[in-house]
């Protein structure tokens, strides 16, 4: 009796092998993976930035011995309140923020550490440089900061402006020589702008941790992968258009967005010695599509856009911010430009066009006698100038004239 | 809750189904009751509250119409007969009401101050309750039912509550009447081969919602980015038969996920699809396409009205009303009222002209379909006027300025979705339906669709921890 019973029993056990696959599957799966909610990508990602994280303090270390001063470092000096005990105080954070980048709840006060000392931060104009060249600045317009409880981000607490300069008109030809690295939203300049003569390294979903690595970026002319490390040495451009920060929202934050940047323009300083570089503000989004809850929301895309404004020096960096055309009061992206809360519609582009045509830079011989080593990198260079103005003409530094901004 | 989620498929569905199986049979009733309500109180803790209420108030009318006083009474049947007209009226006054204000009265109001100048009307921006159409709908018709005297025996209030709330169907249909779940609602018995069976059902309609429909939409959504009004003829139909092929995709997934569930229940659900996308004609696509909705409307709507047996002119006006109707149970915009009237002058036209000869054709009845099905959806899609009547211009080579995305763009989509779109080509057919069955128990097919449910697990979380994942800018 007992073992006919068995028998049936075992018949359909036997008779149901996806019932038993799916549910030894899930049980094993739900074990493996905390929720299972694999958070299997978060740990990819973590992993991966641990490992990068701590290659740029190996690499900012040995700099320390060469006598070259790390750029993260040499600034959080600049600011005068940290004494030389900070910069050990800093590079612990870091240590720990990479050692520690599996827990995050642990260490995001060491993160707004870093943040909260980066931000502080303006940019120094330096106008002892060469007599005739015209200098531009980048202004920082300040607001009262949100708090922000996310590991991606925080609230930057200004704006950043495009950096006054005597831009010129130019046409179709000043873009021949040009290169626009970006996402999909320079994707869409490519497809709607129409400037044919320029060309274009952009990806759906391009950041800027990937733009110079192996996977390569589509040039969008050929419709091949290209590399871009290979292409930046092979060919000249004399402008280089950037934009990137959409797909970085929920990936780090905006510390490594800052210093991934900053490596990213001192490997194209080097490449492309002669090149004006043209930092894009990242296009804000809609009222409808900012959420708060998640890390997607004007407030982080500000905060990368102040980030990479920084980098701007008005003699060959420049930030460009778009953001005013298609923005309301608020700064959110109106939502009658857009589908999706983020991409323009194609008609929309010819204002950007008209933007970009508006925003020609011609600094002719005197790029050469503007940067006394051309060859160095734009991060030593800053560095530089924030050192001798620290050394000669300290009472000439003027801090970023933030309260002057209307 | 939906089904598709990490949260359904490795929280609620482990544990209702154990602890489902695990009572006694008499108690299965109340434990899928309890789990329905808990499925939905998840996602809407608030309007979960409105579904009891609406139940509890629909049972009580339902109740009503079965009553009968106690002490012997002249007139008997006329009473009993205006009793239950009373408690029919009374049952649509406040099922259409609720759907009524949370669905239709912005748009109302919204079209009422926009006529008379002022802020005649509110407008309550109310959140729409997940499913009202659909529950409300199988309200109703459980209430006909009753009334008509097809429920011959009153439900009891755990087992009509069951048929409204139970989960696999309560959010997206498919809309049941209560003759296709009495019995089993009574007694059923869950054999293993039925949780096998059902748990295959399911993957497959997973698969067919998380792996095609949900990658097609992000084709449809950057054209859409682009903007219409600039786009090449190509691009347009391109985009058309994108949005086609996601809503199907979508609608049909879920359908065959609550038809594995129910499986795994014990209940038999209906189908609800039956290869929309391969008839001869409009009206074929109707009898084919969300079928329980179009049964709905036949049997309590246009068939009461007098259907087409009182002559042509009763029947065109009884069809104008079923169609915009029908439009408007999709949605409260202009547009789906202007949806809804293209299938009434389609099926009109059908009806009196080239219907019968479109169908015998063969061949040219499927080109006809397959050109306007992709046009119906744009209307569907877009509720902007403006825009809606710029994309169906580029759908003819109308252009509002240059094109902007053009044949080179059209390459690159080709060459990113080239492949998706042919596998869905493949899955408008018959044919995958028909493997599916002949090969249900052979190895292969259950490694394939193990491969698919956790080809799917893995999207769903990539895509939900990573909502960049499918809007990668």
């Amino acid at each position: 009796m007992i073992k006919q019973k068995m028998r049936r029993w075992l018949e359909n056990v036997y008779n149901c092998p996806y019932l038993i696959l799916i549910m030894v599957s899930s049980v094993i799966a739900m074990i493996s993976f905390d929720e299972i909610g694999v958070r299997i990508t978060d740990h990819i990602i973590t992993d991966d930035r641990t490992i990068s994280v701590v290659g740029d303090i190996v690499k900012a270390e040995e700099h320390q011995t060469q006598g070259e001063v790390p750029v993260l470092v040499e600034e959080i000096q600049d600011t005068g309140a940290q004494d030389g005990a900070d910069q050990d105080v800093i590079s612990e954070n870091l240590q720990e923020e990479s050692e520690n980048a599996g827990e995050r709840k642990e260490e995001t006060s060491a993160i707004e550490d870093v943040n909260t000392l980066n931000i502080e931060i303006e940019k120094y104009e330096t106008p002892e440089i060469q007599e005739e060249i015209v200098k531009g600045t980048t202004k920082f317009l300040p607001y009262t900061p949100l708090e922000i409880e996310s590991r991606y981000y925080s609230d930057a607490g200004k704006i950043a402006l495009t950096t006054e300069y005597p831009y010129v008109l130019e046409n179709d030809s000043y873009f021949n020589d040009a290169a626009f690295l970006g996402d999909s939203r320079t994707l869409g300049i490519y497809d709607y702008v129409g400037l044919d003569g320029a060309d274009f390294f952009c990806d759906n979903g391009m950041t800027i941790f990937k733009l110079l690595k192996d996977d390569g970026v589509t040039e969008q002319r050929t419709g091949q992968k290209v590399d871009l490390k290979k292409v930046l040495q092979e060919r000249q451009y004399g402008k280089i258009y950037i934009m990137l920060g959409m797909n970085e929202l929920g990936y780090g934050n905006t510390t490594m967005y800052l210093q991934e940047y900053m490596s990213v323009l001192k490997q194209i300083r080097e490449w492309q010695p002669e090149a004006t570089i043209f930092i894009m503000a990242n296009l804000h989004i809609s009222r409808e599509k900012n959420n708060m809850e998640t890390e997607f929301n004007n407030i982080n895309i500000n905060d990368k856009n102040v980030a990479c404004a920084r980098l701007a020096n008005g003699t060959d960096i420049f930030y460009l911010d778009s953001n005013p055309m298609f923005t309301d009061s608020e700064g959110f992206l109106l939502s009658e430009l857009t589908f999706d809360g983020v991409h323009l519609y194609a008609k929309h582009y010819d204002k950007w066009r008209q933007f970009l045509m508006e925003h020609g830079v011609e600094r002719g011989d005197s790029a050469a006698v503007a940067v006394p080593a051309a060859d160095e990198s734009v991060i030593n260079e800053a560095g530089a100038a924030a050192d001798s103005t620290e050394g000669t003409q300290t009472a000439d530094v003027v801090p970023a004239p933030v309260e002057g901004v209307q | 809750m939906l089904f598709s989620s990490v949260g359904f498929l490795f929280r609620f569905l482990p544990i209702f189904m154990i602890v489902y199986l695990a009572v006694p049979a008499k108690y299965r009733n109340f434990v899928l009751l309890v789990g329905s309500l808990v499925f939905y109180g998840v996602g809407e803790p608030y309007f979960v509250l409105l579904l009891i209420g609406s139940v509890l108030i629909n049972y009580g009318l339902s109740r009503y119409m079965f009553w009968e006083p106690k002490s012997p009474q002249k007139n008997r049947k006329l009473k009993a007969k205006k009793r239950r007209r009373r408690a029919l009226i009374l049952a649509c006054v406040f099922d259409l009401g609720t759907l009524f204000v949370f669905k239709y009265w912005d748009f109302v109001a919204g079209n009422v101050n926009g006529i008379t100048g002022n802020q005649l009307l509110p407008i309550l921006s109310l959140a729409l309750p997940l499913g009202i159409s659909f529950y409300t709908f199988q309200m109703l018709s459980y209430q006909f039912d009753c009334y008509r005297g097809k429920v011959s025996r009153q439900a009891g209030l755990v087992a009509y509550s069951n048929y409204i709330c139970m989960f696999p169907q309560l959010i997206v249909g498919p809309i049941l009447r209560y003759g296709e779940v009495e019995d089993r609602m009574a007694e059923r018995r869950i054999r293993v081969r039925d949780l096998e069976n059902g748990l295959k059902l399911f993957a497959a309609g997973l698969g067919i919602k998380v792996l095609m429909a949900d990658r097609i939409s992000t084709l449809w959504n950057t054209i859409m980015t682009a903007g219409p009004g600039n786009l090449h003829v190509s691009v347009a139909w391109m985009g058309a038969l994108a949005y086609s092929f996601q809503i199907y995709f979508d609608f049909w997934g879920y359908s065959v996920m609550a038809m594995g569930l129910g499986k795994m229940l014990g209940f038999r659900i209906p189908r609800n699809f039956d290869d929309p996308y391969t008839s001869r004609s409009i009206a074929e696509f109707w009898r084919r396409w969300h079928i329980t909705l179009g049964s709905w409307f036949r049997d309590y709507i246009y068939i009461p009205l007098g259907g087409n047996r009182k002559g042509d002119m009763r029947t065109i006006c009884n069809l104008f009303i079923v169609w915009v109707l029908t439009g408007f149970w999709h949605g409260a915009d202009w547009n789906f009222v202007l949806w809804g009237l293209g299938f009434f002058l389609l099926i009109s036209l059908e009806k009196k002209t080239y219907g019968k000869w479109m169908e015998r054709s063969g061949v040219l009845g499927h080109i006809y379909t397959l050109l306007i099905i992709p046009v119906t959806w744009v209307i569907f899609a877009i509720s902007d006027m403006s825009q809606l009547a710029a994309y169906l211009g580029n759908m003819v080579g109308i252009y509002a300025g240059r094109v902007m995305v053009g044949t080179e763009q059209f390459i690159r989509y080709l060459k990113d979705y080239g492949i998706l779109l042919i596998v869905c080509v493949i899955f408008i057919t018959p044919f995958p339906k028909k493997w599916y069955h002949r090969f249900k128990d052979r190895w292969f097919m259950v490694l394939f669709l193990f491969a698919i449910f956790w080809w799917s697990v893995y999207e769903i979380v990539v895509g939900s921890n990573n909502p960049f994942l499918y809007f990668r800018f």
